[in-house]
């Protein structure tokens, strides 16, 4: 049983006199067994959260508890946590049986032959057990990873960290460890909380995701719910790829009024703007369908720029066709279709905007105002 | 396992409670009480930093520093060789002596033109050599070797090899200057000569020096920059001018720092020449006449204004070079 | 540039790097062939002995003359090598492993002590020895033990000193060489368990192996090679070392004795030399950084 609970926590540096902040209050309820992903651009402050969590880093203010336990002041050793680093940060000169018992012996009284055991177990359940003998420049980038996650493992820690432990695999390996590490966490139960800066690796591996930018958390949720009920416009843009088309917009008699179309909107989102008069629209690619000419209330003829096929869909670059040379000329958008779907540059067709599927945000905080309808059958868990 | 693991866990946490009382982890347990919770993990890593490097500072700083300022004392009072200091009446009459004595002002000339000759000629004959070498010879590492072989010698050392080579009846020099219808030429007892002559053996023992520092400086540099600059067009010359040598200038700045305090250090050298505390004339530099005025004349203020005086010196080299070190963060 | 061209450069440079082999090599040369003729005045300095003017008898009364100041000088540059390699690797691991505020302000006082001219130092230095810590008085029971004399606490003082002032230059060495180790590693060791004597045990002794090779080479041949000190804190006695036995061999000006001072040289600079031969690697690169 542990939960572990961020409480407010704030970390800032001071670089000759300027005091740079770099977590501000950031409070996240982590429950026993939760997989927790921190995502954001580098520099958000994902890492220095984690390694608040695991001692290294000192907390400014705030709290982190474990079982209700305060825990921002003792030392790493003392907090029973294991990490994964980016780098593995294994032992070279010892090998990998040494590298995995280490910990064991510096921070237990186990008897030798009592860790011995445990080591030889737990690199049986990794896999790794012909590598026990082996030093770590002797091993491949995927084997080092394993160790190092062996490592973690075999010390049977309340909480396990991870700062980017995949990042430096190839991409194919990445996706099988992927899949084995969620697999190994399940089977575990044990608490972890896992930093990345890769949206797959967010998306498909927690539990929950918590965003993080410029330091303050935007959002902590299920991967679906931030994907589809982004909490503002940080979310909704750093999602996805390719990323949420957005456009701002002035709300004048119902309508959304863009530079380069007109967006008429039903009483319900009109309700959800709360009379706000300007905003900002955003749809994502895959939400945007294709049609021949421009039919309806939200079609609008475009011609398309520019066509990336990526083999199961393409991406499309988008132009509105305008009547004049205004400012939202030469503007383009993306859509995603399916990849049989026969498109070719400088084609003229129609692009459908569903009422459904957009977002309305508030120009100034950002906030999402109106978030896209969701299916209430969806499945909660992704994949 | 799960089961089982978590019996460990159970005994650990039992075990944790006696732990506290280990002697090595102890220091940071108390800092880990005492402290508020933001100094807490700052004063636990300096007070765990402590035993490593506070022994051999202490040792260093009293040897060092104390000294230093145990000189700085001296050379303030009027010490000869049976007197007591009387640290009652302080003055920098030892610093004004020097300036109205012509021998500290000859030590001292002869000191500039040591550093300034010394170090600027062996970092030519080294960047030559370092550039000969860094042409892909083969047996490189042989030749580095060999360049380097007289810098692992002890002054005392090649004084001895120097003293026979400038021998007037049959040392090498003369032997080759004859043969060249230039005539002998006494090296070291001309004290016209005898500075050059003692340069020229210093150059011997450290161009190697300044060789491997800049051999390390080319190696820095990428491949692409010489590929580069002969597609441009540039000669070799040209290249190494003003595209290869621009980017050795850290080389070149720690090489001459490290080369002048070498030459502050030629006492050894000068001392085994002369095979006393004399050494040749005209090669008389302020670190010779220290030792001098300290252990052979007695006068031990004098000596210790000049001992101060060089320690001047070296930190005018030497500030600016460790500043420099610091801006780049290499500290 | 054809061929041919780029041929005779490859000749020419290497012409180069021959001609600067000889100039490195030859006062050398000379040296030992010195040693080696009855009469050097009679030859060339540097063509080998005749037939009839061979001899080993220079080397013979060198060897006699240094034999002591060899043994001091082991006795000498032995532990004050290892010692302030030891204490150099210390320091530099709290220094730089361990990171705490202000620790570059004491890390530059350390590098600054690399730059220190002796004669800052020189008269404390050897009056705190003579005057404020006779060593060869205080453990004056021990010199009556079998095979200690009381040349040996002069040893003593000045392979403290010898470590004192060499500290600052090993640690500059270990710095370098661990600010290189991977920062992760160490926190991982931290989470670990492990406390900052068992890190520095387990996790970064062992990871020095090749600087310490470089270190104890570098400062080996520094210790060795010293003069000054050993002729102001123990001046020309029973414990003095080998280079003060070598500036009284032969006089100076004159022709006399070449032969023996070339033989004494070569004997004083043998140890320095075989090191440098064997480990020329690492000499190279403590000497780069």
């Amino acid at each position: 049983m542990a939960e572990l609970v961020l409480d407010g926590v704030t970390k800032h540096f001071d670089d000759d006199g300027d005091r740079i902040v770099a977590v501000d209050d950031a409070s996240i309820d982590i429950e026993d067994g939760e997989f927790l992903v921190l995502v954001g651009p580098s520099g958000c402050g994902k890492s220095t959260t984690l390694r608040m969590v695991a001692g290294l880093e000192t907390v400014s203010g705030g709290e982190l508890r474990l079982d209700g336990t305060d825990i921002s002041d003792r030392a790493p050793a003392d907090r029973d946590v294991a990490m994964v680093f980016q780098s593995y940060a294994l032992y070279p000169h010892m090998t990998v049986r040494e590298n995995m018992a280490f910990g064991l012996e510096e921070s237990t009284d186990m008897a030798d032959d009592v860790i011995d055991e445990r080591v030889s177990e737990t690199a049986e359940m990794m896999g790794i057990e012909e590598l026990l003998e082996r030093k770590p420049r002797e091993l491949s980038g995927g084997q080092q990873q394993r160790v190092a996650l062996g490592r973690a493992i075999v010390r049977d820690p309340e909480v396990f960290l991870m700062d980017e432990p995949l990042s430096n695999l190839d991409a194919k390996l990445r996706s099988t460890m992927r899949t084995e590490l969620q697999r190994l966490q399940e089977n575990l139960g044990v608490t972890t909380v896992y930093v990345t800066h890769d949206q797959t690796e967010a998306m498909t591996m927690g539990d929950r995701i918590a965003i993080l930018n410029d330091g303050r958390l935007q959002q902590v949720a299920t991967p679906l719910e931030a994907y589809h009920a982004p909490a503002n416009e940080f979310v909704a843009g750093f999602l996805g790829e390719p990323s949420m088309n957005f456009f701002d917009a002035s709300v004048e008699d119902g309508s959304l009024i863009t530079d380069q179309f007109t967006y008429p909107l039903s009483e319900d989102t009109l309700d959800d703007l709360g009379g706000a008069d300007d905003v900002r629209l955003g749809v994502r690619p895959e939400d945007i369908e294709l049609v021949e000419k421009p039919v309806g209330d939200h079609d609008y003829a475009v011609t398309v720029d520019v066509v990336e096929p990526l083999g199961d869909e393409n991406n499309v670059y988008l132009e509105f066709d305008l009547d004049t040379e205004g400012e939202g000329a030469g503007r383009t958008f993306t859509a995603a279709v399916d990849g049989t779907h026969p498109v070719a540059a400088g084609d003229e067709l129609g692009a459908r905007i569903p009422e459904s599927a957009i977002h309305i945000f508030d120009v100034d905080s950002g906030v999402a105002l109106h978030n896209r309808e969701r299916d209430p059958d969806e499945q909660v868990i992704p994949q | 396992m799960i089961d089982r693991i978590h019996e460990a866990v159970r005994a650990r946490g039992e075990s944790e409670g006696d732990g506290d009382a280990r002697t090595d982890g102890g220091t940071a347990t108390v800092a880990d009480d005492d402290a508020g919770s933001f100094f807490g993990s700052v004063s636990r890593d300096f007070l765990g930093s402590l035993p490593f490097w506070l022994p051999p500072f202490a040792l260093m700083g009293f040897f060092v520093y104390g000294a230093i300022g145990w000189n700085f004392a001296l050379s303030l009072v009027n010490v000869q060789q049976f007197n007591q200091p009387n640290y009652s009446q302080l003055d920098f009459d030892q610093y004004l002596r020097a300036f109205g004595d012509p021998s500290f002002i000859s030590a001292a000339q002869n000191t500039a033109v040591l550093l300034v000759a010394f170090t600027l000629a062996c970092l030519v004959v080294g960047l030559l050599v370092a550039i000969l070498v860094d042409r892909h010879v083969r047996f490189e590492n042989t030749f580095r070797t060999i360049y380097l072989l007289p810098m692992s010698l002890s002054f005392v050392v090649t004084a001895q090899f120097w003293l026979w080579l400038y021998n007037f009846d049959n040392g090498l020099v003369n032997v080759v200057t004859q043969a060249l219808g230039l005539g002998r030429y006494k090296w070291i007892s001309n004290p016209e000569l005898a500075l050059g002559a003692v340069v020229f053996a210093l150059i011997w023992q450290f161009s190697g020096y300044a060789m491997v520092v800049y051999l390390a400086g080319l190696r820095a540099i990428p491949d692409e920059h010489y590929e580069a600059a002969r597609v441009d067009g540039a000669s070799t010359l040209k290249m190494y001018w003003r595209v290869i040598v621009p980017q050795l200038k850290g080389a070149t700045i720690s090489a001459s720092v490290v080369l002048m305090v070498f030459a502050l250090k030629a006492f050894d050298f000068l001392y085994a020449l002369a095979g006393g505390f004399f050494p040749p004339k005209g090669t008389d530099i302020l670190s010779t006449m220290m030792v001098r005025q300290a252990f052979s004349a007695g006068n031990r203020s004098y000596a210790a204004a000049i001992g101060i005086m060089l320690f001047l010196l070296a930190i005018a080299i030497v500030a600016p070079y460790l500043t420099y070190q610091y801006r780049r963060g290499e500290l | 540039m054809n061929t041919s061209d780029l041929d005779g450069r490859r000749v020419g440079l290497y012409a180069v790097l021959f001609g600067l082999v000889a100039f490195y090599l030859l006062p050398l040369e000379i040296g030992l062939v010195t040693s080696l003729k009855t009469d050097p005045l009679a030859s060339l300095p540097f063509a080998p002995p005749a037939a009839g003017s061979f001899t080993l008898e220079e080397w013979g009364r060198a060897f006699t003359a240094l034999k002591s100041g060899l043994v001091n000088s082991l006795l000498l540059a032995v532990p004050a090598t290892i010692l302030s390699a030891g204490l150099g690797s210390m320091a530099a691991y709290g220094l730089t492993t361990l990171q705490w505020r202000g620790q570059v302000g004491v890390f530059t006082l350390f590098i600054a002590g690399i730059f220190i001219p002796y004669q800052a130092v020189l008269l404390p230095v050897s009056r705190f020895w003579a005057t404020y810590a006779p060593l060869e008085e205080w453990l004056a029971v021990l010199w009556l033990l079998p095979g200690l004399e009381a040349y040996h606490g002069e040893l003593l003082s000045l392979i403290i000193t010898h470590v004192a002032y060499g500290i600052p230059i090993c640690t500059l060495l270990f710095r370098t060489y661990y600010k290189e180790l991977s920062g992760e590693m160490v926190e991982a060791a931290k989470l670990d368990g492990a406390t900052a004597y068992t890190i520095y045990r387990r996790v970064i002794l062992p990871l020095s192996v090749p600087m310490f090779a470089v270190t104890l080479i570098y400062q080996f041949t520094q210790i060795w090679n010293d003069l000054l000190f050993a002729l102001v804190i123990m001046g020309p006695g029973d414990g003095a070392p080998v280079t003060v036995g070598l500036t009284n061999i032969g006089s100076s000006l004159t022709n006399l004795g070449f032969g023996v001072k070339m033989a004494g040289a070569f004997i004083a600079a043998l140890p320095t030399m075989v090191v440098y031969v064997l480990f020329g690697e690492q000499f190279a690169e403590g000497v780069a950084s």
